[in-house]
């Protein structure tokens, strides 16, 4: 027995030293790496504001930012990637959250159906680009089942989706791969909250749509109100989709901050940085929202449990 | 009433599974399209050109596809390592910084690629890391991280730390308690971790085409230009070649769980 609590003892107090130091241990390789992705943002920051010694620019200025949002072109750029995000995030949040409710409700929501709509989170996005492709042009499979149909007269009536200033293929091919993200994002708290709350509020006579948006939906929202961040700071920022699918002119931010970048006149750095930092700064306070979000959820009633 | 409101949503749930469903239907049918002309909703006959032409004798497609999937598994366990580790900081352990932690861990997903790319090229550049297999490794290991850190993380929580703190206290060394305790437990959250981190790795275009500069080529890498042509055949083939490949390591990382599991309940 003594030679017991003497383990125990010498364990316990072995551990109050190594403890402390612990946790920066096991950090240090991740810590490490955050440290190469702050360089890469802050070097980012910092050539915005015209700061390239290699070039010998070395003074700061915003001067870059001003001129990308006085001229139109750049400021095109700016407004396309807010419309592709903002229309596929909202479009795909909501029919997510539908997509969602349907499988909980049909108590669909494990074997090969769940898999089924895992699938498009797995599928790169320049897979998608080829769906879209092969679906939306005017020669696509849709276009071509309009006209055995008899609903089109010839390639040329199908609206043209892609590569063009409207971004719908864009869109459609962001929805693909959203809905179903969303969906499964939410799935665990809809369905627990289904399962008890729900199911109580029906049993005292409320009906189902009344419960759902009155009971499950409020109650889903930290995970609605995430996925949505996430999906919106994604299809502001990404370059893939923009990449194949956009127009010409103007093109997506991260697209047109490539094109200033690999410019070979090297003064046009610092504008593909200030484009890149616009997105930058605007995806970082979407962040800070979802972390005041996640520290909510924390404080309140368990949701934290699914924070993902 | 009841059973029209269940009809409805099951038919929101069919249409969904059946819109997943076509374009990969679809994909497979323009794969081995021979020819396939407007307005035809099937393909006027069937043929192999596609996989003759990718998997040819001089055809670089299976040598730059083995070393990109080697890349992808090299950052898969790398980075669910450093989940794991990561993890197990935040979980178990009280110290200051901890809310910064985790919030830093979720930036990659939010923050845009082209961001950091771009700023972090310069960087590379005078590292040395540029146009290399390591800072392209390194790189997706960045984005991979905040995935496989979150499902180790609920991993983590779930298994929590007392079997552990038994095993010391029966006097097992930490070491050994690590490998025969809280291991086997973490073993199935590991495994979601490494094919998670494999398909962000082996999707990641953008990043490995400023970070290895032409001179590491990855299969994504080499796949988009293909669909950018517009060669409907051939970019089907790859997208094929891709998905197949990563369901194959998919099914092999399942397949060593299984081993797992069966080796566990040997020696238990």
């Amino acid at each position: 027995m003594a030679r017991l609590y003497g383990k125990v003892s010498s364990a316990l107090g072995n551990n109050h030293i190594m403890r402390k130091l612990e946790p920066y241990v096991l950090l240090l390789p991740f810590m490490l790496l955050g440290l190469l992705f702050f360089l890469g943002i802050g070097n980012a920051l910092l050539q915005s504001l015209g700061y390239i010694p290699a070039l010998g620019l070395s003074e700061l200025t915003l001067s870059y930012y001003r001129e990308i949002l006085q001229k139109p072109a750049l400021l095109d750029s700016v407004k396309v990637s807010l419309a592709i995000a903002l229309v596929s995030s909202v479009l795909a949040t909501v029919l997510g959250v539908l997509l969602c409710a349907a499988m909980v409700h049909t108590g669909i929501a494990g074997g090969w159906r769940l898999q089924a709509i895992k699938l498009p989170i797995l599928v790169p996005h320049m897979v998608v680009a080829l769906f879209a492709v092969t679906f939306m042009s005017q020669n696509g499979l849709l276009a071509r089942t309009l006209y055995q149909l008899g609903l089109l007269g010839s390639q040329g009536d199908f609206p043209q989706l892609l590569y063009d200033q409207n971004n719908a293929g864009i869109i459609i091919a962001y929805l693909w791969k959203e809905i179903p993200f969303v969906a499964y994002f939410v799935l665990a708290l809809m369905s627990s909250v289904s399962s008890t709350l729900g199911e109580a509020a029906e049993n005292l006579g409320a009906s189902r749509l009344r419960t759902f948006f009155h009971i499950t939906l409020p109650l889903s929202m930290p995970a609605v109100k995430k996925a949505f961040l996430i999906i919106f700071a994604f299809a502001f920022g990404a370059y893939e989709l923009p990449f194949l699918l956009g127009a010409t002119l103007p093109k997506a931010l991260p697209v047109q901050a490539y094109v200033e970048y690999v410019n070979p006149d090297l003064r046009h750095r610092p504008y593909a940085m200030a484009m890149n930092s616009i997105m930058l700064l605007l995806t970082l306070a979407i962040s800070a929202v979802y972390y005041w979000l996640l520290r909510k959820d924390f404080k309140g009633t368990g949701g934290g449990r699914y924070e993902k | 009433m009841k059973n029209k409101r269940s009809f409805f949503q099951k038919l929101i749930l069919y249409t969904a599974i059946l819109s997943i469903a076509a374009p990969v239907i679809v994909l497979l049918l323009w794969s081995f399209a021979s020819r396939w002309a407007w307005p035809r909703l099937l393909p006027a006959g069937f043929s192999l050109r596609a996989f003759e032409e990718l998997f040819g004798p001089h055809s670089p497609v299976m040598p730059v596809l083995l070393s990109s999937m080697g890349i992808s598994l090299g950052v898969a366990v790398l980075s669910a390592a450093i989940g794991t580790f990561t993890a197990r900081a935040i979980a178990l352990y009280d110290f200051w910084g901890k809310e910064l932690v985790s919030f830093g861990g979720i930036l990659p997903i939010i923050v845009p690629g082209t961001a950091f790319a771009m700023g972090i090229h310069v960087v590379f550049i005078r590292l040395g890391l540029a146009d290399t297999v390591l800072g392209v490794m390194l790189v997706h290991i960045i984005y991979a991280l905040p995935y496989t850190v979150n499902i180790m993380l609920d991993v983590t929580r779930s298994v929590g730390d007392t079997h552990e703190v038994q095993s010391r206290v029966l006097g097992v060394s930490p070491s050994r308690t690590f490998i025969h305790v809280s291991l086997p437990q973490l073993m199935p959250g590991i495994m979601s971790s490494i094919s998670m981190a494999y398909i962000i790795s082996f999707s990641q275009y953008f990043l490995t085409l400023m970070i290895g500069g032409g001179s590491v080529k990855t299969f994504a890498v080499m796949m988009v230009p293909f669909i950018q042509s517009g060669d409907r055949t051939i970019s089907s083939a790859y997208s094929l070649l891709f998905l197949a490949s990563t369901a194959a390591v998919f099914i092999m990382i399942e397949a060593l769980i299984k081993r797992f599991a069966f080796w566990r309940d040997k020696t238990e």
